[in-house]
């Protein structure tokens, strides 16, 4: 079953547009939103839940979000970077003005978290590190039995021992409760550890949307040792590094004399995607 | 929407909101434009829709399960109800200082006594303060100083025409005007228009100021 389904979601600003974009999360999948600043991760999130006014349709578990906005929301857990809001009030003022909102709303289960994170319910949000922030946003959204989690860039801000503490959290909430997941970060080291597809966007189009292993599968990383190398090969996106030249090369490429290949990172092929994006738009 | 109200008082009232209400006992300073007490009224809304903003309460609301339409209808209903409070509390203080002054100190010099014209008359500035507001501020909830300076200088025209009519026209300063005691009727009739105004004034503006956030991108 499809937890999210995204159907040519179109937003027209005036100077970026949002085209088209359709995919979907399947249950109990983690995917991956990624792409480079600007590129529209964030707008695809706020068009998903609503929070602009944009052109296409959003299903979950089944449900027209448009249709059934309320009911929707309530299955749906959102985490947009750490918690921002209300600075001057005590953690306990948002929860208990929140938790109302969900009938299914599991009080042990917040505390549960609340101890996990070691978060005192006493303090104001202002007192709350980054990563507290978002450990608070986190056991918000998660004690009302979401069954799926979208999360805009969660970890950013986060020290890797928290990112690590987050992706864990996330592993085990999907493979013990189910949820599924729609992430959207720049940090693509916490996707390779945890992500089954990914969604990869570019200037407001969807570029690639595949299971992650499918997409490390499709490039090698190739390293030249001149320009001419890279363009005899086709390599894409080739730019100047260190000591020579490196450029994706399909992975079906028959191997060449010369050519240092390597596995490819999403980093990597972000970079060099892109990289050709940009040639292609201006020269 | 009990759920959206209970939020908007637990997170988004500025404390002058509460504290403007006993402004009501601004009606026992003698000669003085007692339209004035609803203005604060109008500035308390200012101040909480600033509070909303630094606190990132529109962006939290919507992410809640609520219809997007619900988050203005539940910030007006807020605003309602404490205007509501602040008309009845300008009647209630005015009749009782009717009862305890003697007559001659119970007539206001500089506008309208304070019996219950004055309750319309606020009725009204609060309507049309609603009216302006607002639509403005819900399609914009970022932009509320423009909004209010427009709706202020509205509501202080109005106070002016207000004590105009007081001084210019016999039906304002012989027949509504003094203690409720005398042309009780006209003076229910006043008081009951203006409430009427305002009642029309603010579902005007409720149904603009929902289809206007419908449209706003977070």
């Amino acid at each position: 079953m499809k937890a999210l389904e995204v159907k040519e979601l179109t937003k027209v600003y005036p100077e970026f547009t949002l085209d088209k974009i359709s995919f979907c999360v399947e249950q109990g999948h983690i995917c991956g939103l990624i792409g480079r600043n600007g590129a529209g991760k964030s707008t695809t999130i706020k068009g998903i839940l609503r929070l602009i006014s944009t052109a296409g349709d959003v299903v979950v578990f089944g449900n027209d979000f448009y249709k059934d906005e309320i009911a929707t929301k309530q299955i749906i857990g959102y985490v947009g970077g750490g918690f921002r809001c209300y600075p001057m009030n005590t953690l306990i003022a948002i929860r208990k003005a929140y938790a109302p909102f969900y009938p299914t709303w599991d009080q042990s289960k917040y505390e549960k978290f609340l101890a996990q994170f070691e978060l005192s319910e006493r303090k104001k949000v202002k007192e709350l590190s980054e990563g507290m922030k978002v450990k608070f946003a986190l056991a918000l959204a998660l004690s009302h039995g979401a069954k799926l989690l979208i999360m805009d860039e969660p970890t950013s801000g986060l020290d890797p021992l928290s990112r690590e503490e987050f992706c864990d959290i996330i592993l085990r909430l999907v493979r013990e409760e189910g949820v599924s997941v729609l992430f959207s970060t720049h940090i693509t080291s916490d996707l390779m550890r945890i992500a089954d597809d990914i969604v990869y966007i570019s200037q407001g189009r969807i570029l690639a949307t595949c299971p992650l292993k499918e997409l490390l599968g499709k490039y090698k990383l190739a390293h030249f040792s001149s320009l001419a190398d890279a363009t005899a090969a086709n390599a894409i996106g080739v730019k100047s590094v260190k000591d020579g030249y490196e450029g994706l090369l399909s992975c079906d490429t028959q191997r060449l004399n010369g050519v240092t290949l390597s596995d490819a990172t999403i980093d990597n092929i972000i970079v060099h995607l892109e990289k050709t994006n940009v040639e292609e738009r201006y020269g | 929407m009990v759920n959206l109200i209970k939020k908007e008082l637990a997170l988004c009232m500025h404390p002058t909101a509460f504290i403007f209400l006993s402004f009501a006992v601004l009606v026992f300073v003698p000669n003085y434009p007692y339209e004035v007490i609803f203005f604060f009224s109008c500035l308390s809304v200012f101040f909480c829709c600033m509070k909303a903003r630094e606190n990132s309460d529109i962006a939290f609301s919507c992410t809640l399960p609520v219809k997007k339409e619900h988050i203005p209808l539940a910030k007006m209903l807020v605003v309602i109800g404490l205007q509501c409070i602040s008309l009845l509390l300008v009647g209630v203080i005015g009749a009782i200082k009717g009862v305890i002054l003697p007559a001659e100190q119970y007539v206001n010099q500089t506008g309208i006594s304070a019996n219950i014209v004055l309750v319309g008359n606020g009725a009204v500035l609060l309507g049309v303060f609603n009216l302006i507001f607002f639509p403005c501020y819900f399609k914009k909830p970022d932009k509320i100083g423009i909004p209010f300076v427009i709706g202020a200088i509205i509501v202080f025209l109005l106070i002016g025409l207000f004590i105009v009519l007081r001084w210019t026209t016999p039906l304002f300063s012989d027949i509504l005007n003094g203690v409720n005691s005398i042309h009780t009727i006209a003076k229910v009739l006043a008081c009951l228009i203006g409430l009427l105004v305002y009642l029309f004034l603010t579902i005007t503006s409720c149904k603009i100021s929902m289809k206007n956030f419908a449209k706003v991108d977070v």
